[in-house]
């Protein structure tokens, strides 16, 4: 489903890529760990095309990175969910606006929307709270809409990148366990940290990266 | 794809709600440089009038073989009347050009004379596309050649300095025009760009969903055509009102065409569309 081969790549202002194997099967639950700066967050920019291969190839559910057009970039990241460590919510609008704006922006019909935000937000224990603007809840509440935001589009994988590095530890158990549960339900998912406490005592596919390297 | 479209206009009022300061500056600067612009037409329209009104003045006069008689001074007529570019003929009699002469210098100068030595004459006005120099001369040329006319006379070195400072004139606001309409357009898109930059998260986030780059565009594009609308009407209100006050002080000291009005609100919009085209640019690479 998503495969990493041979990848060199440089980002703008980051250290770089030098040799980057990655492959995420459907229905799997992922690992990235790594150090700051270790190029986690660019091995995910690959994956959602926000970064292009300088060698090697990134292949994500049909599109390849060696022939794939710019205009094709929006239809591969409606496939994918992408949750972030400072959740990235429009602080001007209510939760339910939040997760619906990701149907508005594939244009869905309103009835639809409504159904599928509910929904999903029932999913993440969020539907009492559809009126309130982010600024109203926790941190580990925020992510949760994040995470509704990624799941709503129905994506083949999640990607998250430190998502819990702005948590309390009782948020940060709360998110993880719903991602487990999301999992749970079939949703592959590609997490990135730097945490390794995270993984202990998990059995789980874990990568490496240090320096720009993955090591199997 | 209704769906879109609606989302975008819900999305662009949205935008010009939620950014009141921002989007009153936008205007606002609309507003500003279509007034110069406007100042600047009507001023060129203006010279333009003068000139048309100083040309359409300007008759030939021929005058007629002082042994000419009637039945020949009609031939003549129809003559000159049919020649190319002519527009109006009118015949003035020994007695009238003695009658304009009394007008204008007084009786005295007719007692020496015991004659009228006033001769009769033709005052020729020209079709306003052949008033410019050099088809009055052929004009002049061709009437010169027809038998009974003595001499004709008309304002040419006039004309020729009249074309000479309207061709500087045109190359000058030609170019001060392109100036004017390229710092408007930088001015509007340098505003309107500070505006999508206070919105680069909500991009940031359409992108990361999936949203396509038109789907991006298409709201902050609204928003620019309502912007210029505004600015554009602003301006037109204004322009209406002071011609309104002008004409009521001083009747007729200034020539406007009606349909500035509506040249400034689609200037306003072409300036508010074009301006969010180029500060979208920046933010929505592919």
């Amino acid at each position: 489903m998503i495969e990493l081969s041979n990848v060199k790549a440089f980002y703008p202002g980051g250290e770089g890529l030098e040799l980057v194997n990655v492959t995420v099967k459907p229905g799997e639950f992922v690992y990235l760990i790594g150090p700051s700066g270790a190029g986690k967050s660019s091995v995910l920019k690959l994956i959602y095309m926000d970064i292009k291969p300088q060698s090697g190839f990134v292949r994500v559910n049909g599109f390849n990175s060696l022939n794939m057009k710019r205009k094709q970039i929006p239809l591969l990241r409606r496939k994918l969910g992408i949750i972030f460590q400072d959740f990235k919510l429009l602080t001007d609008r209510t939760v339910f606006e939040n997760v619906a704006f990701t149907l508005n922006v594939t244009n869905s019909r309103q009835r639809d929307i409504k159904r599928k935000v509910l929904r999903v937000l029932a999913e993440v224990g969020l539907r009492h709270k559809e009126n309130k603007m982010p600024h109203e809840l926790s941190g580990g509440e925020q992510q949760r809409v994040a995470i509704a935001r990624a799941l709503v589009n129905e994506p083949i994988i999640l990607l998250a990148d430190e998502i819990t590095g702005n948590l309390d530890p009782l948020s940060e158990e709360d998110i993880i366990s719903l991602l487990e549960k999301i999992h749970a339900k079939g949703t592959a998912i590609l997490m990135a940290t730097h945490d390794n406490r995270l993984v202990r005592g998990k059995n789980r596919k874990i990568i490496r990266i240090e320096k720009g390297r993955t090591i199997n | 794809m209704i769906t879109g479209y609606r989302y975008a206009i819900v999305e662009g009022f949205r935008g010009l709600k939620r950014a009141k300061f921002s989007t009153s500056i936008s205007i606002f600067t609309i507003f500003l440089s279509l007034v110069i612009i406007a100042v600047f037409l009507i001023f060129i329209l203006n010279v333009h009038w003068i000139v048309a009104q100083i040309q359409s003045r300007m008759e030939l006069e021929a005058f007629i073989d002082n042994s000419y008689i009637q039945p020949q001074i009609d031939q003549l007529l129809l003559q000159i009347h049919e020649i190319e570019g002519v527009e109006e003929v009118r015949y003035i009699s020994k007695q009238e050009a003695a009658e304009i002469f009394r007008e204008q210098f007084g009786e005295d100068a007719f007692k020496i004379l015991e004659d009228n030595p006033l001769p009769a004459s033709f005052q020729i006005r020209l079709k306003p596309e052949y008033r410019s120099s050099e088809p009055t001369q052929n004009i002049f040329s061709e009437i010169l050649k027809l038998d009974g006319i003595d001499e004709i006379i008309y304002r040419h070195d006039l004309l020729m300095i009249l074309e000479r400072y309207m061709h500087i004139f045109l190359v000058v606001i030609i170019v001060m025009g392109s100036l004017l309409a390229l710092s408007s357009m930088i001015l509007v898109s340098n505003t309107i760009k500070l505006i999508i930059y206070s919105r680069r998260k909500t991009i940031e986030i359409m992108k990361l969903v999936g949203a396509t780059r038109s789907f991006i565009r298409r709201p902050f594009l609204i928003e620019g055509i309502v912007q210029g609308c505004l600015g554009g009407g602003l301006a037109a209100l204004l322009f209406y009102l002071l011609f309104k006050i002008i004409n009521i002080e001083i009747p007729n000291l200034i020539f406007v065409d009606t349909r500035i009005y509506l040249l400034l609100l689609i200037l306003g919009i072409v300036l508010g569309f074009s301006g969010s085209v180029i500060a979208l640019r920046k933010f929505i690479k592919y």
